[in-house]
């Protein structure tokens, strides 16, 4: 504890003192004409229905830029750099939600002994290889989902919720292991976060004149035309442990080791009859060694899909055992030992030439027409869990794989992607049209049709959207509201889904499902004041998202935005669990003459409803108001 | 012999007749272009009571009615601000420019809808006195504008600092600066290459590159114009956001609303951006006017938002709520001219705009809401060429200087402070081309 302390109190310290200096030369800012060195002081202090304190993140951040001018053959050239820091304190003032003093004992439910039975973790029907509480005592854990539903049947088991320090257990070496101030302290971290851009720009000029235009070192590099959602977008992994999807993407992208390289032609015949206003073809090559996205960490108030909770509670499972609810019989709290369900280990890609990432991208705008076509062969950024590993037999001892059982690795598979975009004025309505798709193959999902519980799907995203201003009278009479609207489709074009016994099984996706946003924005007092609202609807979740704010430009330096982040509609969605799989045949057949593992459809809310539910629905507890404070210098 | 002599004095007849023709159709040119060129040369306008040096306000200001348009006279009048009259003075236009429109005389003509013209290559288009029984005098006029000399082939104001500003309290509400850039595509006669910058695959006549330097929270949004030779094709329009490091595609919508929140829409620019086709336009009269057109090396200059190695200060502001230029004015020939938008829904009722004969700049406009009422004035300070920045000099540019626009309904405003530079060099083609906003945004 003191030794948290004092590091608390240095990080503290460190962070007074780069503001400090920051500040000191506010007069001198606008220095050099070739220099530039600016930043930020910025608070993010959120409250969340039920929770308290969800955010207390004070964010300090430098960005600098040395123009060269011409350098040797290269012309243009520029250094930039972008450092950022935060503490979060709400792992300290309120850390028996988040921090060291989260969670506690749990009961698990026990159907078998009555409808709203429960037993403590670790007093479930014990199998002939059962845990030993002492490895995994009942302390410092919620059940699985209990923020958002009741296990209403399904199945559950205990997730510790403490930072990896105070707690080790269900921390995933290399993927999913924050200590206590991994978080208080985001970005000072093993992959230095902390520099969060810093590259070098340069220019060479042919003398067709056409330049090769080039970028290398720590970057954002952005693809698409749409906001919010990610179909082009994916060269960057995204933190949604800051908060979950509604950040704009320029603040939670990660940003990565990265050359990028544009050969830029401007305007091109490339033939008598086919000439480009402005032709583009670009190179990316993601060098840096594999991230996957921040999902957020048990613990953490921001845990998109609370797929990081189910992780945890998993990683627990297999390392320790534990108590799962309802499980035996469909209905029996169970008692698993160590290495027999669980997630194993996270397959993290290693540094080596194959494991790089490369994208091509030719973009340009033909007549009204802006578009791109792109190519990027990647690594997913969403983990996979795949079956078929090794594992113990809860009833026999043996070790063997065994089919469905739910026991895992988490891989990161390659992901091939071809897409486009374009963009069109449409004159007749007055109305900027935007479009973006992309067809993957490679991707893997969820399936409880198959041994392995995963299968690979090729998929088709896209997002249409229309951007037009409006004049409402009534509300502005001198300047229009902003209407953007998107539509984000996605198609898992080798979706499976079977109805068995109990239920249905396969892939909980939906096969086709649509998201659509409205952004409604308005402009007073010169634009210094600035209402918005933010809508957000799954369709198939029935989930919807809408989150109203207003931003007030105090001065140049100084801006607040208050908001609010509502959920309705909605929640947690049931579907095939597993628990009907019958890996360990006969002793775990759900009825005479199962097959050994194939499901047989028992389901409940966890742990695959939450594909259904997506990161609005499961976030439907998760209501929040929000107040930012930003002192720019 | 008497059939030859009248066969030669026939032919005399007919040599002297064609000679004749073409020294009158030359002197007829000569007389149009230098009436259009050169309105100052044989005589300068005069006032009575209207003498350089002197001061125009509160107390004298009726006396001068006919010469300040009714806006800034009720600002004269409420005691806002004063002129200070300065002399008349020539802003000769590039001769290249001149001769383009020499040699195009009588070339160009209206098609059969607003927003069509033929002909046109380089120089003004119309140099003829606009005629008030012709009733598309006043379109005319607006091709004058449009393919006018105004910032030459090329030219940026680098730096620009727009300053936002409530008129009752006089406090800076905000200081944005940018960059801004102009590029001709087509009627270029100076810069190489000329008349027409190739491949021009749209077939573009200019391109307008914005880009915002400070402050941070708008730090790198950066704006694109492609305004095509075809007035009735609508202007591509993109945005770069900094903040979200991307380029969106503008409607039409989005010119017409605050940029960036100042009294300012993308249409107001340098007096009018705009399609011609996109307004109905009538010419309501010449006249002489108070002006504002001056030396900014002769005025006394802000020392405080502005500093840069060559020394050079931006226009100073005074005035209520600071949003008055300190410059001076002079007495010009002016044509009057109304544009009502054609679309209904446009903000704005119409705008009267005070065309500067000789330069066919827009020093002043005055803007109606769609009630009627007076709404905003827009003031565009010309500075000379000759005494600005020495790269200035000689480049034949009536240079954009300073700016005013009042909300007069809102007692707000935004103040224009430029560093114009008619430099080649700073605007070159490849900065107007989509993906350099996306290279440019960090």
């Amino acid at each position: 504890m003191q030794t948290t302390i004092k590091g608390l109190r240095l990080w503290c310290y460190t962070l007074a003192g780069s503001a400090g200096l920051a500040l000191l030369p506010i007069n001198s800012a606008v220095a050099q004409e070739d220099t530039r060195v600016n930043g930020f002081y910025e608070n993010a202090t959120y409250g969340r229905d039920g929770v308290g304190l969800s955010k207390f993140r004070n964010t300090l951040q430098l960005e600098a830029e040395k123009r060269a001018g011409d350098v040797g053959i290269f012309s243009n050239v520029s250094v930039n750099a972008t450092l950022r820091g935060s503490y979060d304190g709400v792992y300290d003032l309120n850390d028996d939600e988040y921090g060291r003093n989260a969670g506690g004992p749990v009961r698990l439910e026990n159907r078998a002994a009555g409808p709203n039975a429960t037993v403590p973790h670790g007093g479930g029907l014990k199998l002939p290889n059962s845990f030993s509480e002492a490895n995994n005592p009942n302390e410092g854990m919620i059940v699985l989902g209990e923020n958002l539903h009741d296990t209403d049947g399904g199945v559950a088991f205990g997730v510790p919720v403490r930072p990896c320090d105070e707690d080790e257990r269900g921390c995933i070496d290399g993927y999913l292991d924050k200590d206590t101030n991994d978080m208080r302290f985001q970005e000072f971290n093993d992959r230095a976060d902390f520099i969060r851009e810093l590259y070098v720009d340069f220019d060479y000029n042919f003398s067709n004149g056409n330049i090769l235009s080039t970028r290398l070192g720590k970057q954002q590099v952005i693809w698409g035309r749409t906001d919010l959602f990610r179909v082009l977008d994916v060269i960057n992994p995204v933190d949604y442990s800051r908060n979950n999807i509604y950040d704009e993407l320029e603040d939670i992208r990660i940003p990565m080791w990265i050359l990028r390289t544009d050969y830029r032609m401007g305007p091109t015949e490339v033939f008598d009859g086919l000439a480009f206003d402005d032709l583009n073809f670009q190179l990316v090559w993601n060098f840096d060694k594999f991230r996957p996205h921040d999902i957020g960490q048990c613990g953490q108030p921001n845990v998109i899909l609370d797929a990081g909770c189910f992780f945890r509670g998993m990683n627990s499972l297999w390392e320790n055992g534990g108590t799962v609810a309802n499980f035996a019989g469909g209905e029996a709290a169970t008692d698993f030992g160590p290495g027999q369900i669980g997630i194993r280990e996270a397959h993290m890609p290693s540094w080596s030439l194959a494991n790089t990432q490369v994208g091509l991208k030719m973009e340009g705008v033909y007549g009204d027409l802006g578009f791109s076509l792109n190519a990027l062969t990647y690594r997913s950024q969403l983990p996979s869990l795949r079956g078929g590993i090794p594992a113990q037999n809860g009833f026999t001892g043996e070790t063997g794989i065994w089919p469905s059982l739910i026991a895992f690795d988490i891989h990161f598979p390659r992901v091939n992607l071809f897409g486009g975009s374009l963009d069109y004025y449409a004159q007749s309505v007055d109305t900027v049209l935007r479009l973006e798709a992309a067809y993957t193959t490679g991707e893997e999902f969820a399936n409880t049709l198959e041994e392995d519980l995963y299968s690979e799907s090729d998929v088709v995203r896209y997002v249409v959207g229309a951007d037009k201003n409006i004049f409402i009278p009534f509300l502005n009479e001198h300047q229009a509201f902003l209407f953007s609207g998107q539509v984000f489709g996605q198609h898992i074009l080798d979706h499976e889904r079977e109805q068995r016994r109990f239920g249905e099984a396969g892939i909980p996706d939906w096969k086709e499902n649509w998201t659509g946003t409205l952004l409604i924005k308005g402009f007073y007092m010169n634009g210094r004041l600035s209402p918005q609202i933010i809508t957000a609807h799954d369709f198939r979740a029935g989930a919807t998202a809408i989150a109203p704010s207003v931003e007030w430009l105090v001065s140049d330096n100084f801006r607040v935005t208050a908001g609010a982040n509502i959920k309705v509609g909605t929640g947690a969605r049931k579907f095939d669990d597993c628990r009907s799989c019958n890996p360990w045949d006969p002793f775990t057949a759900t009825y005479p003459g199962q097959p050994a593992g194939e499901s047989a459809g028992l389901g409940g809310y966890e742990p695959l409803g939450r594909f259904q539910s997506g990161p609005i629905g499961m976030a439907q507890e998760e209501d929040e108001l929000q107040l930012t404070m930003r002192y720019s210098f | 012999m008497k059939r030859a002599f009248r066969k030669s004095v026939f032919n005399g007849l007919v040599i002297g007749l064609t000679a004749g023709a073409f020294s009158a159709g030359a002197f007829a040119s000569d007389k149009v272009i230098n009436e259009s060129f050169h309105p100052y040369k044989d005589q300068m306008p005069s006032h009575e009571g209207l003498s350089a040096g002197m001061t125009i306000d509160e107390s004298n200001v009726a006396q001068f009615k006919d010469v300040i348009d009714p806006a800034f006279y009720t600002f004269i009048e409420n005691g806002w601000t004063s002129i200070a009259v300065g002399k008349t003075t020539s802003f000769d236009l590039h001769p290249a420019y001149v001769d383009a429109t020499r040699n195009a005389l009588g070339e160009v003509s209206l098609g059969e809808q607003v927003g069509e013209i033929n002909g046109w290559k380089a120089g003004r288009p119309f140099p003829q006195e606009p005629d008030a029984d012709d009733p598309r005098a006043g379109e005319k006029l607006a091709w004058n504008y449009k393919y006018g000399y105004n910032w030459g082939d090329s030219a940026a104001i680098m730096p620009f600092y727009w300053k936002y500003r409530d008129m009752e309290s006089a406090k800076v509400e905000r200081t944005i600066k940018f960059n801004f850039h102009f590029l001709n595509y087509k009627g270029r006669v100076i810069q190489e290459p000329t008349p027409e910058i190739t491949p021009n695959p749209s077939d573009l006549f200019r391109a307008i590159y914005v880009q915002v330097l400070d402050p941070a929270d708008v730090r790198n949004t950066q704006l694109l114009i492609h305004r095509a030779a075809d007035d009735l094709k609508r202007d591509n329009s993109w945005l770069y956001l900094g903040f979200q490091r991307r380029v969106r595609r503008l409607a039409t919508g989005q010119v017409t609303d605050a940029f960036l929140g100042s009294d300012l829409m993308i249409e107001d620019f340098e007096g009018y951006n705009g399609r011609i086709s996109d307004m109905d336009w009538t010419y309501k009269g010449t006249r002489y006017m108070l002006m504002p057109f001056y030396n900014h090396n002769e005025l006394k200059l802000d020392e405080e938002t502005h500093s840069d190695s060559n020394g050079y200060q931006v226009v100073a502001f005074s005035g209520k709520g600071g949003c008055f230029p300190d410059i001076t004015w002079q007495l010009r020939k002016v044509y009057e001219v109304e544009a009502k938008p054609v679309d209904e829904s446009h903000p704005l009722s119409k705008r009267i705009h005070y065309m500067d004969a000789q330069t066919f700049t827009i020093p002043r406009t005055v803007a109606y809401d769609r009630k009627g009422s007076l709404w905003k004035t827009f003031t565009i300070g010309q500075a000379h060429p000759d005494h600005h920045l020495p790269k200035n000099e000689g480049t034949g540019v009536s240079i954009d200087d300073s700016f005013s626009m009042i909300d007069v309904q809102a007692s707000h405003c935004t103040t224009g402070q430029f560093k114009g530079q008619v430099d080649p060099e700073l605007s070159p083609p490849n900065m107007f081309n989509v993906q350099h906003l996306r290279a440019t945004g960090s």
